[in-house]
């Protein structure tokens, strides 16, 4: 993992700057308690790298020429994102929640120009490789979390998964779930995705391409209603699927499912 | 009686879908729900281009799979009429929108 530092307090505005699954963003933020409080929600992913991808917390949209490339409005109205091809406006963002879920649904859209996607999913590491586990809430992704070594999770809620030259990744995400504390900036190659059911057995099934994409694609995190953005997102996830091993994981609450797991 | 309409049809718009070993994929952006077709179901979905009605698709069914005429176009419109109640085949020249999932 590289040494990584945040950049704080330039006379143009105040920024913050990170990396998520090795995509560089770049926090402007003018309030300074949402700079705080987003300093110390993303410190552990706090790195400088070259050409980040700006994001703007602005109280309202500034049109700065042209269309957005994608638009996000909560239903209520209390936040909303216009995405352009390099940067992004946040709008009415204020706390760090609300800047936490439009985060996430700004990497959703970026990341498809990148091969990659977040899924609901704990990640953990074992023997170097990523072990991700999908389902949704109470599915098992927290508990299967607390029965791995410590220091071996990379996040027990939302995993970032990219294809980096010809292999599948899986990454930690700062997204909290039930841990309670960001996720591991570090990454492992997949050693295969476990589709999660609490049982009173260990049992685990191999699952062929479609049945792996109908078991991940309702826990998928995507939120454009674009047709092209559906289409590509759909390439992605039907690439991964032909070539990571897929399972279905019918778990007992203990340790033992790791011996149930293929090596 | 068949109720699918003697006009040529078109894949929902909205919608995205691509092939995964022998199958078709398809997924609308309103629903969030994956619909999958078998070998034959594949071979019609692909020939779904805008024109051509039901019967020049069971006409293209029958040929390939060398079924009887009318079994082919029983099976075309069956299976046209599950992909319209599931809103992934519409009328030729309609639009339609997504939305978020």
């Amino acid at each position: 993992m590289s040494a990584s530092h945040a950049t704080l307090g330039r006379s143009s505005g105040q920024q913050f700057e990170l990396s998520i699954g090795r995509i560089p963003l770049r926090l402007h933020v003018s309030d300074a308690r949402m700079l705080s409080e987003a300093s110390e929600r993303y410190q552990a992913f706090a790195s400088s790298q070259e050409e980040p991808f700006a994001i703007h917390l602005k109280n309202s949209f500034s049109a700065n020429g042209g269309s957005p490339e994608f638009a996000y409005d909560f239903e209520a109205q209390t936040a909303a994102l216009r995405a352009f091809s390099a940067e992004s406006q946040f709008i009415g963002a204020k706390n760090a929640y609300a800047l936490d879920s439009l985060l996430r649904i700004l990497l959703s859209w970026v990341l498809l120009r990148h091969t990659g996607f977040l899924l609901h999913a704990a990640t953990v590491v074992r023997n170097g490789r990523a072990y991700v586990f999908t389902g949704s809430s109470g599915a098992g992704k927290s508990t299967v979390a607390s029965l791995s070594p410590p220091g071996s999770v990379l996040t027990d809620e939302i995993s970032l998964l990219r294809r980096e030259n010809g292999e599948w990744r899986a990454y930690g995400t700062p997204f909290w779930g039930e841990f309670r504390a960001a996720g591991s900036n570090s990454s492992a190659p997949v050693a295969g995705i476990f589709g999660l059911r609490q049982a009173g057995e260990n049992r685990v099934e191999a699952l062929g391409p479609v049945g792996l994409l109908r078991n991940i694609l309702p826990n998928v995190l995507f939120f454009s209603g674009e047709a092209a953005a559906n289409q590509r997102l759909l390439e992605i996830l039907g690439q991964a699927v032909k070539e990571i091993s897929g399972y279905h994981l019918a778990f007992r609450k203990d340790k033992t499912f790791w011996e149930a797991l293929p090596s | 009686m068949s109720t699918i309409s003697n006009g040529p049809w078109q894949k929902n718009p909205a919608l995205a879908w691509r092939e995964i070993d022998d199958e078709t994929v398809i997924i609308s952006p309103t629903e969030n729900v994956m619909h999958e077709l078998n070998e034959t179901g594949s071979f019609l979905w692909k020939k779904i281009d805008g024109c051509r009605t039901a019967a020049q698709l069971a006409a293209l069914l029958a040929a390939e799979y060398e079924v009887t005429p009318g079994a082919a176009l029983a099976d075309t419109e069956a299976l046209l009429q599950q992909l319209v109640s599931s809103k992934l085949l519409v009328p030729a020249g309609t639009a339609t929108s997504g939305a978020p999932r």
